[in-house]
Order: C-alpha cells, then structure tokens, then sequence
C-alpha cells in the first residue's frame, strides 16, 4: 500500500552520512546530523564493567560508573547538577550484570546546549572526584534499594537462576541480597579509585551523537577534551567459560505475594557478534518475543489465560548469557504453566519453525529497524550497538538484508543447538503453600 | 482547504484538526518527517471514570478484548491483530487510563493502511465473544496481581480510593479483583455499545505521511461507520470539598516502608494547572529539587516522586517517597510537611522557577524527537482537556511566576484536602538472607 505515505526523505547510507574520527589514544568518535528538531542524543561506552572488577567485588565496577556523575575536580555534585538540570540536559553513566563488559555513556540536551553537554561529558570522564561523602550516602541508598529489590518476585527468580547456573567467580552469577549489602557496605572510595584509574581511558572509548548539530564542531570539540586524556587499557575481553548446564529446581519463598515469577534459564553459548545470533533471534522471536503473538504468548496466554506475561530471550553481549524464558503466573497456575510452557519449547525445538512465521519474523524485524531509527535517540543507540559489536557503520545499512537472508534451515539449525530443554534451571519465586 | 468529507476545525502549531463529516469523528494530523516513520492512535473517550461498582476495570477488560478479534483480524483465521501488526514491524499497543482508551501503533509510514485497517474494524465491529473473554479474564487477573505485588501500586490505589469517595477515580483503572472475576461479556459489550464510536473517539496521526492522501484513507475506511444512536453518556458525579485529613496504612510482608502524601486539587483545564506543574518540578524534578535535597540527600528516602496529576475532573498533588529502612515514615512524612511550609511561607526564587519552565518546555520539544512519544502526550491531553491544550502548554507554563508557584500552595496544599497514606513492612523478616526454601534435585523437565 502507499496511499497514506509520501516518498520518504531520501537518506543517505549512514556509512557515508556519519562523521567520524579516531583520535591518537584510540578515542572512536562519531557524529550525525539529523536536522529536524533541535536536541541532540548522546550514546557511548567503554570497556570498564564487572568482568574487569575482582571477583569477589564485582560490584565496584557499577559503583564507579554510578559515582562518576558524584562531583569532579571542577564540580560538586550539586553544581553540576544545576549546571545541567537549569538546560534541561542530562548525563549517566551505568554498568549492570545485564552486560559485564561495558560502561553504558547516555545524554540528552537541547541542541543550544551542545557545548554544556559535551564538556560535562569530558571533565567527568577524565577527573570524576568519587567524594567520601557522596559515597557514603550512596552505599545506605544501595543497601535501602537492594532490599527494595529484593521485595520482588521476578528479581528473586531470575538471580536464583542464575546464582545456580554460573559459578561464584562468573560475571554473571548473582550474589544474594545479603551478600550485596556486604560488599556494598564494605566498599570505599579507595576501591573505587584504583578501579578507575585502571580500567579507564580513551582506548577503548567510543561515543556517538545525533543530532541538530554540527559534525565537525562536535568532533572537533570532543577531540579538543578527550585528545590528550590517556589511552588507558587497550581493548580486550577475556571470555570466561560458558559452564555447564545444571537442571533442576529451586524455589524462593515470600510471603504475601499476590503474582509468582516463574524463571526457566540455562547458559546459552550464543554471543551477539556469533554468526548464529541472527538465526537464533529470528528463532527465539517466533518462539517467545512477544506475549501476544509468540507460540508461548498464543499458548499459555491468550488461549489458556495462564499468564500475564511471557517472554523468551537470549542474553547475548560480547559475553554469552542465559537463554532465558520468564512468566508471571497466579501461584495456583504455576504448575499448569510451566507445563505448557515447556511443552511449547519441546515442539519447537524438535520441529523447528514454520516458513511463515519465519517470513513474519523478518518482516517484523526489518520494519522494527525502521522505526527503531525513528529518534534521535534511537539512531545513537543503534549506532552506538554496531561499534560496540564491532560490525561497523555499514551495519546498519546492511542489516535489513542480513535478515533476508536468513533460512528456514539456519534458523532452525542454530536454535536447536543452543537450546535444550532438558537443561533448564527452573525457579519460582512467590507465596507457595 | 479540506477535502470533501472533512471540516477543518482548527490548526495550530503545525497541528490541523478535522471532523469527518459522516460521523463526526475527529482527526488531528502532524506532520514529523524525522523518519520514514508514522504513529496512528485513537482515543477513546472512555475510561474507568465511566464504570461503576459491579463492572470497575470493563474499560480495560474490553480493550484486552478489543484484540481478540473482529469478522476482519481473527485469530481463528490467521489475521490476529497482533499478529498483522508484529508482522509488519510495529510498535504497538493499547492502554487504558482514568479518562481514555487509547490503541496505537508506530509503524513504516508505508504500511498505514494496515492500521487504518485495524483501528477502524475493531471500532464497531470487535466480535468479543464469552469464549474469549473466560482465559483473558484470567490474564486481566494476573495483571492486577503484578500490581498487587507492587507496594508503589498499592499506595497509589488505595490513595485514590481514598482521596475520592464519590467520584469514579475511587477504583482502579484495572478494576477491584471480584469486578475483574465477576463481570460477564455481556456487560462488556453493553459498554462498547455505549462508548466506541466515532462521534466519541480522536484519530490522530503524526510522522511522516502526505496529508491530502491520509485524509483520503482515514475517511475510506471510517467515513462508513455510523455516529452512536444515543448520546454518549456523561460523567455527573463530582466529588464535594475534602473536610479534614485522611490517613490509612497498609501492613504487608515485605522490606521496605513507603510514604505518600496526596492533596486535593483540580482538573487539567483549570487556570493553576501550569503553576502546579511548576510546583511538581521544583519539589520533584531532579537532584537539584527540593524534596531530593531533603529526603534523598538526607538519606531519609530511597527516591521521590512528585506527580500533579492532570485529569479530566478535579485530580491530586502527589509525593510518593521509599522510606531508608531504618528510618520512620513518619519523619519522612514530617520532612515533606516542612518543604510545603516552606513554600507557603517564602516564595521560590526566580531562578528556582526558570529552572523548572525550562525543564518542563524542554520536554514538549524532547517529545517531537519521536513520534510515539508526540502521540502518547497529546493522547492524555486529548483525554483530560484536547489538543490545543498541550499545544498551548509550553506558553502556559513560560507565564508562571514565583508568586503563582505560592499561590498554589496555599490555596490546595493545606491539611484539610490532604490524604496521608503509609504502607508499612508487617514484621522485618530476615528475607535478604537465602532463598527461603531449596529443592535441589527435584526434575525441572517433569
């Protein structure tokens, strides 16, 4: 159909269209101009997160991405705040188990604010003063939130899955609440520091903004504040092992709880820079993406009324995660819904999926690209995710034929390989009598 | 201009509003070429400020089973709504809310007529047949037990329940838990009969499409709907002056406290919406507020939130605030007694009140960033006022000045129109410790 739509604004392949520039320290700069409202969007990262941190203090890696925004060599915390908050601009820094291997860099300004923004960026990157006392407020906030999270089913059942599926000294096991609230309160700014002097620097620093700018000002500026700052640590990630599966049952008690989460994990050896990624996405959306219309949404929610909400995904970073399939159930109905929903995944790891759903998974993917596109803030994180993986500008406007070109025969192949249902962890977390 | 089967009622702000002549729904368009990319919604004026005791939470039940199915997407044949939407890329869903329904997509702008498609079939023709509804009741019910595990969405409830005691926004848009089990299909249905029409719902469009083109399709396939036959019933039950301050606790098992305090206010189209709006900023709005100085930074509370929520009738100024186990609620309730003192006794600084205009106007403008985000705004501002409304809305809040921020402390935030609600932790239990209970062996595969 077209009777709705004029031709679209042509656009220029964003291979051609991003500005980009690597600076001497290894600094990976790029910038696009997108005209049509002004703000700007700021996504970026580097390689400072918990697979860097101990082992036995992973924690300090979210700690430090956390406390950057806590006061600089130049700024309290208060005044940069109102220096940022007074423009309506916006600045963060985040780490979470989620992805082991990164420090998540976003930001958001008026496009007048350009300069506030990316000079924020660049004096708390390079001099962040990790306050004492700032710290200290942050480790009671921690113990008060990681208690507060610990109040909810779906977070119970998911770290207890994945507390029994990867081993203490893995990135991604999760430690109980009460051992976190040990080590948040055992932490200091000592412990800080030394992390970021040694897991922070340009080298493995990339940052992407689009925007109503200018592409040369803004590289121009950004190599002016971060030319000089040191390379720090080159680019690596030590891939631990994936561990093997470990089947069986768990169940987290609490009290009062009107909905259960049911959680069925097992490590999955898929990564997203994995040929199979691809395949096995295309896969696990037809399985499990969404509750409406995946075979475990039909299913156990919309034809059995077992459950809210299903999902099924793999957790693929520069690390391989779980593959992973949560539910929320009444607690009565988890035994009929853990049923069904394993029985759905048999089938479609044994018989794979059908052309169709295979042709109205990449017409879905292909067009959820598009409107992902469809912000400023989308086209950064988009960008953003094809240099993080290193796939590369082009990526993106290759993506939508890299679907294509995905087989029925691929598809399938890769999913049942990676997924096995009889190595599921199972947990449930609620009020079970 | 307008095309023949279109009035042009008003435009504004790059905004242009149409009544379709045949049925008089409305149509608002706006163009935003930011992408190849275009979000169609319509809202339904219709919400749980329309239900009653019996049938609390059908407004929702019904747009659950606004998906089920029309004699055009079903499911038994293939063509689910769901399923045609996810199949071409979009972004969709629907919600309810107190004053609205509202089902939307944001898809390829080449790929509209499949939303038109859908939103104009299952505005007269959802089928919402028993067999459908029997498991989605049962879906309902789980959402409603999510919430229930939330001891935000608890506070919020039973705050509401009990600000308002006569008018509607006493219930839950997701309805009481017997509402939810009990209320039949045909009940449902009498409702849709009642409220989805054309002549009761907005269309709107935003992104990229050629006008003269999408008012041609948008009135090809709902130009043929009828109006309703009778018309749509009004909302008379207000709510009288609140006459004291009301305060109830809710005990259950869990960690951490929380407080809330809730003061009677007024409805979106009053004249103080903007200085309240305001006054939601500087006591809420980042690191730098008020009440993030006082609770957060004072390590009394986790966090705080301040809503002043804008509704369709008289509505409420909101803090909600996680109390620091070890603390009292009630001195975070203290604390947050105090900021509003202050305010009433000593205006705001300029300063103060131009840090948070510029906040709130850069959020209209962060809106235009994407369309989705333009299309879920103004959907809430057609529901409790209309669009121009939100179009106007930057220019209302750049004219609110300190003395409007006081003025509206002291003419809502005082005691007696206040509600103070606390939801406490029953016992401490030792629950970050360990699992609570462990099956090791059991078979997951049995």
């Amino acid at each position: 159909m077209t009777t709705g739509a004029a031709a679209p604004p042509k656009r220029l392949p964003f291979a051609e269209a991003v500005r980009q520039r690597t600076l001497a320290n290894g600094a990976r700069l790029f910038v696009l101009e997108n005209r049509f409202n002004p703000t700007l969007a700021l996504s970026g990262s580097l390689q400072a997160g918990r697979l860097y941190a101990p082992a036995d203090r992973r924690l300090v890696a979210s700690l430090a991405a956390g406390e950057l925004m806590k006061g600089t060599a130049r700024r309290t915390k208060l005044q940069l705040a109102e220096d940022l908050e007074r423009r309506a601009a916006s600045l963060a820094f985040s780490s979470d188990a989620s992805d082991p291997v990164g420090v998540d860099v976003s930001g958001a300004a008026l496009s007048r604010d350009t300069d506030l923004l990316l000079d924020a960026l660049v004096e708390v990157l390079r001099s962040p003063a990790f306050p004492a006392d700032e710290l200290d407020k942050e480790k009671k906030r921690l113990v008060g939130s990681i208690r507060q999270q610990q109040e909810q089913t779906s977070i119970r059942a998911f770290e207890a899955a994945m507390r029994r599926i990867y081993p203490r000294a893995h990135p991604l096991h999760r430690l109980t609440g009460a051992e976190r609230i040990e080590r948040v309160e055992a932490m200091d700014r000592a412990a800080l520091e030394a992390f970021y002097t040694q897991r922070y620097g340009a080298a493995s620093l990339s940052l992407v903004v689009v925007g109503d700018v200018d592409a040369e000002r803004v590289l121009d500026r950004l190599e002016a504040g971060f030319g000089s700052w040191k390379a720090g640590p080159a680019p690596a990630i030590p891939v631990p092992g994936v561990p093997a599966a470990s089947p069986g049952a768990d169940l987290v008690r609490m009290p009062e709880k009107a909905n259960a989460d049911v959680v069925l994990a097992m490590p999955s050896t898929l990564t997203r820079t994995d040929p199979d990624f691809l395949p096995c996405s295309l896969a696990n959306s037809a399985l499990g993406q969404s509750s409406l219309t995946s075979r475990l949404g039909v299913r156990v929610r919309d034809t059995e009324g077992l459950t809210y909400g299903i999902h099924s995904s793999f957790s693929a970073t520069h690390l391989a995660g779980p593959f992973a399939v949560t539910l929320t159930v009444k607690p009565e109905m988890a035994d009929a819904a853990q049923a069904s929903t394993l029985d759905e995944i048999r089938k479609y790891v044994s018989g794979g999926m059908t052309a169709k759903e295979l042709a109205e998974e990449k017409s879905s993917r292909i067009g959820r690209f598009k409107v992902d596109l469809g912000s400023n803030a989308g086209i950064a994180q988009a960008l953003d995710a094809a240099i993080y993986y290193g796939f590369g500008l082009s990526y993106l406007d290759e993506f939508p034929g890299k679907v294509a070109a995905v087989t029925k025969e691929q598809a399938d192949a890769a999913f049942s390989s990676r997924v096995r249902p009889d190595a599921f962890t199972v947990v449930r977390a609620g009020t079970f009598s | 201009m307008a095309p023949a089967g279109f009035e042009l009622l008003r435009e504004k702000s790059g905004f242009r509003e149409f009544r379709l002549k045949a049925n008089g729904l409305r149509v608002l368009l706006l163009q935003n070429r930011v992408a190849p990319v275009a979000t169609f919604a319509v809202v339904y004026h219709v919400g749980s400020r329309n239900e009653a005791v019996g049938y609390t939470g059908s407004t929702h039940l019904l747009e659950h089973l606004m998906f089920k199915g029309t004699p055009e997407f079903d499911r038994a044949k293939g063509t689910a709504v769901a399923a045609v939407l996810e199949a071409i890329g979009a972004r969709f869903n629907a919600t309810t809310w107190f004053d609205r329904t509202n089902y939307y997509e944001t898809i390829p702008s080449d790929a509209l007529e499949t939303a038109l498609a859908i939103e104009s079939s299952r505005m007269r023709r959802a089928l919402l047949r028993d067999a459908d509804r029997v498991p989605e009741m049962t879906v309902v019910r789980n959402e409603f037990e999510r919430g229930e595990n939330s001891p935000f969405q608890v506070l919020y409830k039973q705050t509401f329940a009990t600000a308002f005691r006569e008018h509607p926004y006493h219930h839950p848009t997701i309805g009481w838990r017997s509402d939810i089990e009990g209320v039949a299909t045909e009940r449902l249905r009498e409702f849709y009969d009642t409220f989805y029409y054309p002549n009761n719902a907005t269309a709107m469009l935003i992104g990229d499409f050629e006008e003269e083109a999408a008012l041609a399709a948008i009135e090809r396939h709902f130009g043929a709907i009828p109006a309703s036959p009778r018309p749509i019933p009004e909302v008379y039950t207000a709510e009288p002056p609140q006459e004291g301050e009301r305060r109830f606790v809710v005990r259950r098992a869990g960690e951490v406290a929380w407080c809330g305090l809730s003061w009677r206010t007024v409805e979106a189209r009053h004249a103080d919406t903007p200085a309240l709006a305001v006054l939601g900023n500087i006591l809420g709005g980042g690191i730098t507020s008020r009440l993030h100085q006082a609770l957060v930074e004072k390590s009394l509370a986790l966090s705080v939130t301040v809503v002043p929520w804008q509704l369709r009738d008289p509505a409420l100024f909101s803090v909600f605030a996680p109390v620091r186990p070890g603390v009292e609620a009630s001195e975070v309730e203290a604390v947050i007694r105090q900021e509003i003192a202050r305010l009433a006794a000593e205006s705001v600084t300029e300063a103060e009140c131009e840090k948070a205009r510029t906040q709130i106007e850069a959020e209209v403008i962060f809106d235009r960033d994407s369309t989705d985000q333009i299309a879920a705004s103004l959907s809430e501002a057609i529901a409790v006022a209309d669009w121009e409304w939100y179009a106007d809305y930057p220019e209302a809040i750049r004219r609110v000045a300190p003395a409007d921020v006081q003025r509206v402390v002291l003419a809502y935030l005082h005691d007696d129109a206040l509600t103070v609600g606390t939801y406490l932790p029953r016992s401490a239990p030792a629950a970050t410790e360990g699992e609570g209970e462990l099956q090791d062996g059991e078979e997951a595969a049995s």
